[in-house]
């Protein structure tokens, strides 16, 4: 009997049912799909920062720890300290390696051009390829980490081409100053050997850079007599934004207690990436750029704060939507439910009936509305960030039980009502 | 005529106050409609200043030198800042840099006004105070490592005057090794002055190599004038508009030339108009869903009243008069609902401004009119389909409750 009358409320007035599980379905779909923004929001903002270019950088621990310790003579020059090239793979080994998005080494040499003016030829990946040992592959160099760079002639050094290691790119102050142009061949002399550098790219990097020569890691050090050598490597790494923990840690990772270490260690915080840096890097020392690294923390805050704001409070706006509707619906059914009464029906039973009618409606909208949903995030990552969001399985259980709570809620008024209906009053009417 | 206008109203009002409890669920639906579209819509406006201003962290977007390559004054940068809108200026640093001498090594000093630096440099970390008087030193990490300084020490920092630079220089390259014995030719022609250290800078950048004074400490230093090698500058503007700000300066002012920070102001362009993009679609996505729930509600509410509609009708009311009656009675709910959802709205965007950037917004009149006309029509367009098809009905068929 209890089957035969749900089934036929669902199908008698399936017009009015429908149109409830239709605004279920619209309120689980915002609600996935805000849930799943809101969760991705700061993923992808922090994708979009690296445009700022490293947030981390590796230098030499410095030289003048040594000399000073034990009187080493021999100028500033020899003495300087270097980090290996042969380490650099090690930087994608570290524990937080997926973390790192981009990383270039430089080495940076004075050399002299024919007309005896010196400049500064640095050296560095463009769009370096690497093979990673765990098999991943990534292209990775300036090109990326110098995104604010206008390429204003020519092109940037193509690293996977062929003959890079004879290309050089120049700044544009410098371009001006000689009167080069691209595909002139620039004759520079350093302290090892001097080079024929065909220039492929003019840049103009709004800064001190459109005064330098940049060309390929091999060919710097060639010049330059530093074979092996790098003098920083830059890295860009998606980070957690600093708290009391990571800047305790950041001024001596000593001074944490055993927990608090491992809980620092094994979160994204800039000052953790750079203590594992420094462990696989030798003689170096590893800091968080803070014009870049503390910006970010605070964008990815504020981004993730608002969308959470709006998501929270659309969704409230959608509960009330559809606790409304529920309310409006039920209320509608008093004469139904006053016959009911007339007729034996004890309240338990009324109540039982109302609630399974709407949660099987509210199931059906609910799941509709999910699948909708997660439509919906799609398109928001495609349109604004060109790449999907990820669908976390949080989200699930939480738009389960927000859909049935709020149905439920929506009931309550209604039944309370409808419970007090007195049948005569309401079949006279 | 007049009477009936007079009677309409009435009927109106009468139906909205007899059915109180109905129609408090159809107001509450247009409210919260009406709540989240002004909301958004004033949150959406308002994101890009307020982001901006976020943005600002990364410091300096423009940096201010002399035209002719000399040097600049205060005057020439405050000439140069007239043609920026002074609510956009964030803050204005000016730095005069001299090479000065600690333990007789170079060092770079920069000359600035400390009270500014943090609104040009927001990412300064700085152990110990920014110094706030004459007298006082703010040094860069690596300085202080170099020469095992603390704060609250006191250091002496000296300078070459020109005239003696020559021979200095060729005294300095003897005397590296044997740092502090200094000869008696040398001390009496350099200038020094002993500074408190009150902060240690760290930044983890190039900044970590100076030492940072007051413009009035440098020139008492150096005896030299003080005149500005460079302005930071920080705008409150991005893309195209810091573009046109920038070109402004540097047509009017005389000897300002004034230059984007490219690395800063290329990436804040792109990045902030993803975030701006991303709330536009996130807006639309929700208005339109929260739109088509209050008109389902409002559908349902005129839905169950057929019943009257079919009473109305067998009175001898026609179906535009039906049609009228029903449709100005939600639709001035609608209105109704426009207006509180306007100031909740109002709110609701003050709350998120608020909690996240800290800061209050202003409220914009339009939005007012906006919102109420957005209300109406979706309920009107709600309306619509459920008032015909009940006029369309045989009234004798609704009356009987099929």
């Amino acid at each position: 009997m209890f089957g035969r009358m749900i089934k036929g409320i669902l199908t008698r007035q399936w017009k009015k049912m429908l149109m409830i599980g239709l605004t279920i379905a619209l309120g689980a779909s915002l609600a996935t799909a805000m849930l799943s923004v809101m969760l991705d929001v700061g993923d992808k903002i922090n994708q979009e920062l690296k445009a700022y270019g490293a947030n981390i950088i590796v230098s030499p621990q410095e030289a003048s720890v040594i000399e000073d310790l034990y009187d080493v003579e021999g100028g500033d020059k020899a003495t300087k300290a270097y980090l290996r090239e042969d380490e650099l793979s090690k930087v994608k080994t570290i524990f937080w390696a997926f973390n790192i998005v981009d990383y270039s080494p430089f080495i940076s040499t004075s050399v002299k051009l024919d007309d005896g003016s010196e400049v500064k030829l640095t050296g560095s990946w463009f769009n370096h390829h690497l093979e990673l040992a765990t098999g991943e592959t990534l292209d990775s160099g300036i090109r990326n980490m110098r995104s604010w760079w206008d390429i204003e002639d020519g092109d940037w050094i193509d690293e996977q081409g062929s003959g890079a290691e004879g290309e050089c790119m120049v700044g544009t102050e410098l371009a001006k100053k000689l009167g080069i142009s691209v595909g002139d061949s620039l004759h520079v002399t350093g302290n090892a050997s001097a080079a024929d550098l065909t220039v492929k790219g003019i840049f103009d990097a709004g800064g001190d850079e459109d005064e330098y020569i940049f060309t390929t890691l091999d060919t710097a050090q060639a010049i330059g007599g530093l074979d092996g050598k790098v003098d920083t490597i830059e890295v860009s790494a998606l980070t957690t934004p600093d708290n009391e923990l990571s800047e305790k840690a950041a001024k001596d990772p000593g001074s944490l207690t055993i927990k608090q270490y491992e809980t620092w260690y094994c979160t994204a915080y800039a000052s953790a990436i750079c203590y594992q840096l420094t462990e696989v890097i030798t003689d170096s020392t590893a800091a968080p750029v803070r014009q870049v690294a503390s910006s970010e923390g605070a964008i990815l805050d504020k981004t993730e704060l608002l969308m959470g704001l709006i998501a929270v409070l659309s969704m409230v706006g959608s509960a009330l939507g559809i606790c409304n509707l529920v309310t409006a619906s039920v209320m509608d059914r008093s004469r139904e439910i006053g016959l009911m009464k007339a007729i034996g029906a004890q309240n338990s039973s009324i109540i039982l009936q109302v609630i399974t009618e709407i949660l099987i409606t509210a199931a059906i909208g609910g799941a509709a509305g999910f699948a909708a949903g997660i439509g919906f995030a799609q398109i928001i990552g495609q349109t604004v960030f060109g790449s999907s969001i990820a669908l976390r399985t949080m989200v699930i259980p939480i738009v389960i039980v927000a859909v049935l709570a709020i149905t439920l809620i929506g009931c309550i008024p209604a039944i309370r009502q409808l419970l007090k209906l007195s049948p005569t009053e309401v079949l006279h009417e | 005529m007049q009477k009936k206008r007079k009677w309409f109203f009435r009927m109106a009002f009468a139906s909205l106050l007899r059915r109180k409890s109905r129609m408090l669920i159809a107001l509450l639906a247009i409210v919260v409609g009406a709540t989240i579209l002004s909301g958004l819509v004033t949150v959406y406006i308002d994101v890009p200043r307020q982001m901006g201003a976020e943005f600002r962290n990364y410091g300096a977007n423009v940096i201010f030198t002399s035209k002719d390559g000399t040097a600049l004054t205060i005057e020439e940068i405050n000439d140069g800042l007239s043609n920026v809108n002074s609510s956009q200026i964030v803050g204005m640093t000016p730095y005069r840099y001299e090479t000065v001498r600690i333990n007789q090594t170079p060092v770079t000093a920069a000359g600035t006004d400390m009270s500014s630096v943090l609104k040009t440099s927001p990412y300064w970390s700085v152990d110990g105070e920014i110094p706030d008087k004459d007298g006082e030193i703010l040094i860069g990490a690596t300085v202080a490592q170099n020469y095992n300084l603390q704060v609250e020490k006191s250091i002496s920092v000296t300078f070459t005057p020109e005239e003696v630079a020559e021979e200095a220089v060729a005294f300095d390259n003897g005397d590296e090794a044997a740092e502090g014995e200094t000869s008696t030719s040398d001390v009496v022609l350099d200038n020094y002055i002993d500074f408190k250290i009150t902060g240690i800078l760290n930044t983890g950048g190039a900044e970590e190599n100076y030492i940072y004074m007051s413009l009035e400490d440098l020139e008492e230093l150096t005896q030299i004038p003080t005149t500005i090698s460079l302005a930071e500058v920080s705008i409150s503007a991005s893309g195209s508009d810091l573009t046109a700000v920038v070109g402004s300066i540097n047509q009017n002012s005389e000897n300002v030339s004034a230059k984007v920070v490219k690395r800063v102001t290329a990436s804040e362009t792109t990045v902030l108009g993803k975030l701006q993009a991303l709330i536009l679609l996130v807006t639309i996505i929700v208005l339109a869903l929260t739109m088509i729930t209050v008109a389902t509600t409002m559908t349902a509410s005129v839905t169950e009243r057929r019943r009257e509609i079919g009473l109305k009708k067998a009175l001898g009311a026609l179906d535009g008069e039906i049609i009228k009656e029903f449709m100005g009675e939600q639709v001035l709910l609608g209105g109704f609902g426009g207006l509180i959802g306007t100031i909740l709205g109002f709110l609701f965007a003050q709350l998120i401004s608020v909690n996240v950037f800290s800061s209050s917004i202003v409220f914009r009149p339009v939005l007012l009119p906006l919102t109420i006309v957005i209300s109406m029509a979706v309920t009107a367009v709600a309306c619509l389909i459920p008032i015909r098809n009940a006029t369309e009905i045989e009234p004798a068929l609704v009356l009987k409750g099929e």
